[in-house]
């Protein structure tokens, strides 16, 4: 067997479905602790009440973009709205289509097949490929290890009242929520339509856009840009690419403006005496939060940048990558070659880069 | 879609190469060149706008730009093929148009991106593939473009002088006269695609007979002392422009008459001068367009359509008609429009009108100057006369 996935979540999966396209099962090995790949998502997804996905009809796990979600939802429906909405981006797949989709394909691609449950902590680059904690040498191995944990901030952690907005919860009858991203301004609506009175917290005003990154950041209209940065500037961008942001539109504004008139809704500047503090504060940002990342930066010596390990633009490690071998990262580490890395079609691209790369391995 | 400039200049050739095909095949099958140069002119203003527009304005490009896109590109194309002078039909030439945009939207969105893993995060480029459309794009239109070239009839040119005539013309050719080229005896047209420019014919039982044929174009020729009528065209396609028809002295001949050609599509008057005859212009079941011509002293009507005629006749100055200055008659139907009829005689019956729509006919008016004659306008016989368009005359 010449390849493995590392990590069975949604980036790996998605990963995989490429893969597929040219590879049996048996020619695969997926290494994870979760038989469903959307398990994670799915958690996280109920804990913020989230029904809807931003992402829009490409934002599905196949290989290629045709057929979308959108035309997929139009056959299911039998209506053309879903494909009428997408032509003007106003699409987007409920999260029960979305993981409807995900099963469909874990059961058509043959993925249980090529699951194995084990937790690989050490990737090690040997003669020939890269030796996965005594599970065998792969000469292709695609690393996508999640997010690496919940961000909290060091203030909070301690406070009883403090839940993360990814965590199951209810809502107190006052609530603060830290952050400005998508999961705050869901917890906003959330918590109001709880009946609570809410207060947001948050270091700036959040970013309004429709996707987690501006959409030409999803093509090389982008990324040729963002590739030719300096190892320095890539930083500095990424930072202001990956700014908390959600998306515009009445959906958002209009229960806000309500609250604020009934006054159950107030912006501060810290957290005040509110009963439940929820934190939708995202995730970890750094290689270093991941053990396996970690120690794989330590022991081949990767060059790193503020946190990101640093990647060829398609998702390979520079160091561990040549024409017989590939090492790649995939999900939220490959944001240094794709800044929607955290994103479906994020893992996507790292995938389409990371095909090419076993298609043109001689020994493959 | 974000697309780089390299990726929709890609795609569109890619989208566009099942267009020039067929292009192509209907360019064979009519034996007409407006196909293809319909679809070079498509091409052209695409990229064109890829280039200097779309390139810069559109960093991201939702799905619904297709459309208003497309219908600019269209009227862009359109006005370009205006401006060449691709005499295309032009709801075919829509229809070329909206398939290729058809076939553009399905590949763009199905066919590319299962054809090419990568196609939505290239940015629309097609690597190989793209290079190869566009080699072959460019190789269909320059064969297409060589081609055109190498059919391109010969041009014969008639020196000054006279010659004598009847001059027939069985091959297709262009046929240039020379000043002070004169042709005795009239010139009778035999082949398709003929053109005929700037030659005077004298004499002849017809000034030009055209019969059976499509595709004249008879430009710049003055024509008179003929037998019976100066133009004469029979079951052929024709277009007149530019042209000098005397008639004076012959009472019964007609100075252009076009008959029997519907099935020819619309024949052209346009730009010439009659004088005398019996019907300075007729047309009989026919559809021609009779547009800026001076008819006068005419022993009968003006300009007649009549026979189950259809046309435009605009901005034609008819004088010293007798009878009828324009005449619809016979279940035709006539747009006229922004003509000036002026001085028509009575003729035997005492009968003198600007506009007369006759026997089934209908007959749309429109800002003519009729005001000069006995009777402006009328209607007889079930026929019908419509002044929808802020009608007047003087």
């Amino acid at each position: 067997m010449q390849v493995a996935v590392v990590g069975s979540g949604l980036a790996g999966f998605t990963a995989y479905q490429t893969l597929r396209r040219e590879l049996e099962p048996a020619e695969i090995a997926v290494f994870g602790t979760d038989d469903d790949p959307a398990a994670t998502f799915r958690r996280r997804a109920a804990a913020i009440r989230q029904r809807e996905m931003r992402s829009e009809s490409d934002g599905h796990c196949g290989p290629t973009s045709f057929p979308g979600l959108a035309f997929r939802a139009s056959v299911g429906r039998r209506s053309p709205a879903p494909l009428v909405g997408s032509l003007c981006d106003r699409f987007h797949p409920t999260v029960r289509e979305f993981l409807a989709h995900v099963e469909r394909l874990r059961v058509r691609s043959g993925w249980d097949a090529s699951l194995r449950s084990e937790r690989i902590e050490r990737v090690r680059a040997v003669d020939g490929g890269f030796e996965l904690d005594g599970h065998g040498v792969f000469r292709h191995v695609l690393v996508a290890p999640g997010h690496p944990g919940l961000n909290l901030p060091e203030e909070l952690r301690a406070d009883p009242r403090t839940v993360h907005a990814y965590e199951p919860h209810e809502y107190a009858p006052t609530v603060t929520v830290v952050g400005a991203g998508l999961a705050a301004a869901t917890e906003w609506l959330n918590a109001l339509g709880a009946g609570a009175e809410v207060v947001s917290v948050r270091r700036r005003e959040p970013v309004r856009r429709p996707l987690n990154v501006a959409r030409e950041y999803f093509s090389r209209r982008g990324l040729t840009g963002f590739h030719r940065l300096s190892a320095g500037e890539r930083a500095e961008r990424l930072k202001v690419l990956l700014a908390p942001s959600y998306p515009p539109g009445r959906r958002w504004d209009e229960p806000l403006a309500r609250a604020m008139m009934e006054d159950r809704f107030r912006v501060e500047d810290a957290v005040n005496g509110a009963r439940q503090v929820i934190c939708a504060t995202g995730f970890l940002h750094g290689f270093q939060h991941d053990a396996l990342l970690a120690r794989l930066v330590d022991e081949h010596a990767l060059e790193t940048a503020d946190g990101w390990i640093v990647l060829h633009t398609d998702g390979s490690v520079p160091a561990l990558t040549d024409g017989t071998r590939t090492l790649a990262l995939c999900g939220v580490p490959a944001q240094w070659a794709f800044p929607a890395a955290d994103t479906v079609p994020g893992a996507k691209y790292v995938a389409h880069g990371f095909l090419t790369r076993i298609r043109s391995c001689p020994t493959r | 879609m974000s697309y780089t400039l390299r990726g929709r200049i890609e795609s569109r050739l890619a989208a566009l190469l099942p267009v020039v095909a067929a292009a192509c095949v209907l360019a064979s099958a009519e034996h007409r060149w407006w196909p293809v140069e319909a679809a070079g002119l498509m091409v052209g203003a695409g990229i064109t706008l890829d280039v200097l527009g779309y390139d810069r304005l559109l960093r991201y490009q939702p799905g619904w730009a297709a459309a208003p896109l497309g219908l600019l590109e269209l009227g862009l194309v359109l006005l370009l093929m205006r401006v060449a002078g691709v005499a295309a039909p032009v709801w075919q030439a829509v229809a070329l148009f909206a398939g290729g945009w058809l076939t553009a939207q399905a590949l763009g969105h199905a066919g590319f991106p299962l054809l090419r893993l990568t196609y939505a995060e290239d940015g629309g480029e097609l690597g190989r593939l793209g290079a190869a459309t566009a080699v072959a794009i460019g190789v269909v239109l320059a064969g297409a473009g060589a081609t055109a070239y190498a059919l391109r009839p010969p041009v014969v040119h008639l020196s000054a002088g006279v010659h004598q005539g009847p001059l027939v013309i069985t091959r297709r050719e262009v046929l240039v006269g020379e000043p002070g080229a004169v042709v005795r005896g009239g010139i009778v047209i035999r082949a398709s695609g003929v053109t005929v420019k700037n030659v005077t014919v004298v004499g002849g039982e017809n000034g030009i007979t055209v019969e059976r044929v499509h595709g004249t174009v008879l430009d710049g020729v003055s024509i008179s002392g003929s037998k019976l009528d100066g133009i004469h065209v029979r079951l052929a396609g024709v277009v007149i422009k530019n042209c000098t028809v005397d008639m004076l002295g012959n009472t019964l001949g007609q100075g252009i008459d076009i008959s029997y050609n519907m099935d020819m599509g619309m024949s052209m008057v346009e730009g010439c001068t009659i004088t005398g005859g019996m019907e300075g212009i007729t047309t009989h079941s026919s559809m021609s367009d009779i547009m800026r011509n001076s008819v006068s002293r005419t022993t009968m009507r003006g300009i007649s359509v009549t026979e189950m005629s259809m046309g435009m006749v605009m901005d034609n100055v008819v004088r010293d008609a007798r009878g009828i200055g324009i005449w619809c008659n016979d279940r035709s139907m006539c747009m006229i429009e922004r003509n000036t009829v002026l001085g028509t005689r009575p003729d035997a019956a005492g009968h003198a009108f600007g506009v007369l729509a006759s026997f089934q006919s209908e007959a749309n008016l429109w800002k003519n100057q009729l005001g000069e004659n006995p009777v402006a306008f009328s209607s007889i016989i079930d026929s019908e006369i419509q002044r929808d368009r802020s009608f007047s005359y003087r």
